[in-house]
C-alpha cells in the first residue's frame, strides 16, 4: 500500500531550479534512502516533505492525505537534523518530551513515553544532562529519541551520521538499522554516503541534479545501473569506465576496441548487441572487484602504477587512457609498479553503455 | 613570561585608570569640605557620615532616586518586553523594508539628544506631560528599544535556525518558539541590553532637566542642582554620587549572571 507518495515536485528559488519533477512512492515500513552529490536536491526534498520548505509545484501525500500545504506539525513527520538541533537549553529528558508538551499530552504518558525511548536509546543514565555535557553519539542518539517519541507517521533522516567519526559511524548505522526493524516505521534518509545507502535501504533514490536518476533496491542499482552516473556512484572504489569503439556487431556479439582490451578488442555478448552500430562508441564498465589479477585469458592488459595495500585487499591503480583502471585485488599479490597486469572478468559483469551514458 | 608580567601591568594600569575617579568620589563623599579641598590632597583622613546625614536630611534626594528607579525600571522593561519580538522578526523572518526598518532603528541614534530636546519639550507641553514619569519613560524608550532591537537581534540571528525548524516539526507555533527557545538562549544578549537600557536610562541628564520640574526630578538632576550658588558642596555632590551610582552596580551584578558565553553550545554537532 502506498503509504508516501510525491507526485511530480519541483522547487525553485527565483529563476533557479532546484528539484526539477520528482515521483516515487513508498509503500507503509520502508525505508527508502535519498542518495545523489552534493547540491542533487536531496535534503532540499526531504525538507519538502517535512513541511520546511514549500513545493513550488506538484502533490505530496503522506498516508492517503495530501499534505502539500500542510503546516510541518500536522504533516505527523520527525526529522533527524544533520547538527542534532538539540534544544542546548534542556536537559535530554525535556529535549524529548518537548514534543509531547506541545501535543498536550498528559504528563504520565509523556514520563512513560521518554522513558521507553531512553530504554530503547540507552540514554535512561543520561536524562538529566545538558547537551553540551554529551558525546556526538549521545546526542545523536538524543535527537534520535526525541523522534521517536511521537511516534510520527514518519520519520526523516537529515545526513545524521555525517558529523560522526568513522567508528561510532558504522555503528549509528546499524542501530538505525535495528530501530527501523522493531518500529516497523515509514523512513525516509538522505546521504551522500553510498554505503549508508547500500547497508540501511530498501529502496534507494538516485538523485542528480533535481532528477531522479534511478529508483531500485542496492542490489538492482549494483547489478542494472540505468545509466554510467548510477554506475559510478554506487560501489566503491568507482566502477571503471573505457569508452571503446564498435569494430562489429553481429547477432548478440558485439567486438569492441580500446588499446587497454588485451589485443585490442573485447567481445561482449550482449542481448543488445544490435543497438550499436559499427563505429558507435560504447562505454565499457567494469567493477574493482570483479577484476581479477593474472588469469589465463585476460580482458585487460594494462601496466600497473602503483598499488595501495589496505591490509586484506590491495587496490591496485593501472594505467590506462584518461582515467586509471582501478581494481581491487584479495590479498598481496606480488607485483611492482611497471608489471604488466592481466585483467580478467566474468563477461556477466561487464556493463555496457552508450555515448550518452545509458546502459545498452 | 615577561609578556605575562607587561600585560598584568597594562591591565593594572587601566583598572587603576578607570577606578580612580570612583575612589576618589567615595573618598571625598566621607570627608569635610576642608579635607577636600586641601591642598595637596588628604589621603588619610577621620571619616565622617556628615554628607549622607545632609544629602537624606531633605527627601530631595530619596525621592529623586526613587523617580529614577522607576524611570529605568519601566523604561528598561518595556524596552525589553517591546524589542524583543521586534528583533526576533529582524532575525528570523523576511519582508518587505526590513533593510530600512533595521537603518531606521540605528539612525535613531545618530542625531544629538540636544537637537531634539526643545521639540521634545513643545510637545510634553501641550500634552500636559511634563514633569511625569511617563514622560521620562516615553524618551528613554526612544533611545532604548534601538539599543536592545540591535543587540538582541545579533544574538537571535546567532542562534541555529535548524532549532527553530525542528521545534517547528515538534508542533511548537511561533510565540511558543520565541518564548521557549530564543528568549532563554538570547538571555545573554537580553541581559547585555537590559544593562545598557536601565544604566542610560539611570545616567541621562539632559531630557531629565528639561523635562522635569520638582516632581520626578531624577537622580542627576538633583545631584547637578547642588551645583548653584556661591559655594559648591563637594561633600554632598560626591555623596549623591555615590548613592546613584549603587543601584546600576548592583543591577549590573545581578544581570551579568546571564550573560555566560556558550549558552548555544551542544546544539549542533
Amino acid at each position: 500500500m502506498t503509504f508516501l507518495r510525491l507526485d511530480n515536485i519541483k522547487k525553485s528559488y527565483g529563476d533557479a531550479s532546484v528539484i526539477k519533477g520528482v515521483s516515487f512512492t513508498a509503500t507503509k515500513g520502508e525505508f527508502v534512502v535519498f542518495v545523489g552529490p552534493s547540491g542533487c536536491g536531496k535534503s532540499t526534498l526531504l525538507r519538502m516533505i517535512a513541511g520546511l520548505e514549500d513545493v513550488s509545484e506538484g502533490q505530496l501525500y503522506i498516508d492517503g492525505k495530501d499534505v502539500t500545504y500542510e503546516e510541518p506539525a500536522k504533516r505527523e513527520v520527525s526529522m533527524v537534523f544533520q547538527s542534532y538541533a538539540l534544544y542546548p537549553h534542556m536537559n535530554v529528558f525535556e529535549n524529548m518530551a518537548f514534543g509531547l508538551r506541545m501535543a498536550k499530552r498528559p504528563e504520565a504518558e509523556i514520563k512513560a513515553q521518554v522513558m521507553e525511548a531512553a530504554r530503547i536509546l540507552q540514554l535512561e543514565a543520561l536524562l538529566e544532562r545538558k547537551p553540551r555535557a554529551l558525546s556526538g553519539g549521545q546526542r545523536q542518539r538524543v535527537a534520535i529519541g526525541r523522534s521517536i517519541v511521537r511516534h510520527p507517521k514518519l520519520f526523516l533522516f537529515d545526513e545524521p551520521l555525517s558529523n560522526l567519526d568513522a567508528e561510532l559511524r558504522s555503528q549509528m548505522r546499524v542501530e538505525i538499522a535495528k530501530l527501523h526493524r522493531s518500529l516497523g516505521a515509514t523512513m525516509v534518509y538522505v546521504t551522500h554516503d553510498q554505503v549508508e545507502a547500500m547497508t540501511l535501504a530498501d529502496r534507494i533514490v538516485v538523485l542528480r541534479a533535481g532528477l531522479v536518476e534511478q529508483i531500485g533496491s542496492p542490489t538492482e542499482l549494483y547489478d542494472k545501473p540505468a545509466n554510467t552516473f548510477v554506475a559510478g556512484f554506487i560501489g566503491s572504489p568507482k566502477m571503471n569506465f573505457i569508452n571503446a569503439r564498435v569494430a562489429s556487431a553481429m547477432g548478440s556479439s558485439l567486438l569492441l576496441e580500446h588499446p587497454s582490451f588485451a589485443g585490442g578488442k573485447l567481445d561482449a555478448d550482449t542481448a543488445a548487441a544490435s543497438r550499436a552500430k559499427v563505429g558507435d562508441t560504447v562505454i565499457v564498465g567494469m567493477r574493482p572487484e570483479h577484476l581479477t589479477v593474472g588469469t589465463a585469458q585476460p580482458v585487460l592488459s594494462l601496466t600497473l602504477d602503483f598499488a595501495e595495500s589496505l591490509g586484506g585487499s590491495t587496490q591496485l591503480y593501472a594505467r590506462s587512457e584518461g582515467e586509471p583502471v582501478i581494481v581491487l585485488a584479495s590479498g598481496r599479490p606480488e607485483l611492482k609498479p611497471g608489471d604488466t597486469l592481466n585483467l580478467g572478468i566474468d563477461p556477466r559483469h561487464i556493463y555496457l553503455f552508450n555515448a550518452a551514458g545509458l546502459a545498452l | 613570561m615577561r609578556g605575562k608580567l607587561l600585560h598584568a601591568i597594562g591591565l593594572a594600569a587601566i583598572v587603576v585608570f578607570t577606578l580612580f575617579p570612583f575612589l576618589w568620589m567615595v573618598m571625598a563623599s566621607f570627608k569635610t569640605q576642608a579635607d577636600i579641598l586641601a591642598s595637596p590632597p588628604v589621603w588619610f583622613f577621620t571619616p565622617t557620615l556628615q554628607n549622607y546625614v545632609d544629602i537624606f536630611a531633605d527627601t530631595k534626594v530619596s525621592g529623586s532616586i526613587l523617580n529614577s528607579l522607576i524611570v529605568a525600571t519601566l523604561s528598561t522593561l518595556l524596552s525589553v518586553t517591546l524589542a524583543t519580538p521586534a528583533a526576533f522578526a529582524l532575525a528570523r523572518y523576511d519582508f518587505r523594508g526590513k533593510s530600512d526598518l533595521w537603518f531606521w532603528f540605528i539612525s535613531n541614534r545618530m542625531t544629538s539628544p540636544i537637537v531634539l530636546a526643545l521639540p521634545v519639550y513643545l510637545l510634553a507641553m501641550y500634552m500636559n506631560l511634563l514633569d511625569t514619569h511617563l514622560v521620562l519613560i516615553l524618551i528613554y524608550l526612544t533611545f532604548n528599544i534601538p539599543i536592545v532591537v540591535w543587540i538582541v537581534t545579533d544574538q537571535f540571528k546567532s542562534i541555529p535556525p535548524e532549532l527553530e525548524q525542528a521545534a517547528r516539526l515538534d508542533g511548537a507555533d511561533q510565540f511558543t518558539i520565541f518564548r521557549k527557545i530564543y528568549l532563554p538562549l538570547g538571555a545573554p544578549g537580553i541581559a547585555v541590553s537590559a544593562i545598557f537600557s536601565f544604566i542610560f536610562s539611570w545616567n541621562e541628564l539632559l531630557y531629565a532637566l528639561v523635562l522635569t520640574r520638582r516632581n520626578v526630578q531624577t537622580a542627576p538632576v538633583v545631584a547637578t542642582s547642588f551645583m548653584s550658588g556661591y559655594e559648591l558642596p563637594w561633600g554632598k555632590i560626591m555623596a549623591t554620587g555615590t548613592v546613584i551610582v549603587l543601584p546600576v552596580t548592583i543591577f549590573a551584578l545581578i544581570v551579568s549572571r546571564h550573560m555566560v558565553r556558550g549558552l548555544t553550545m551542544g546544539a549542533t554537532k
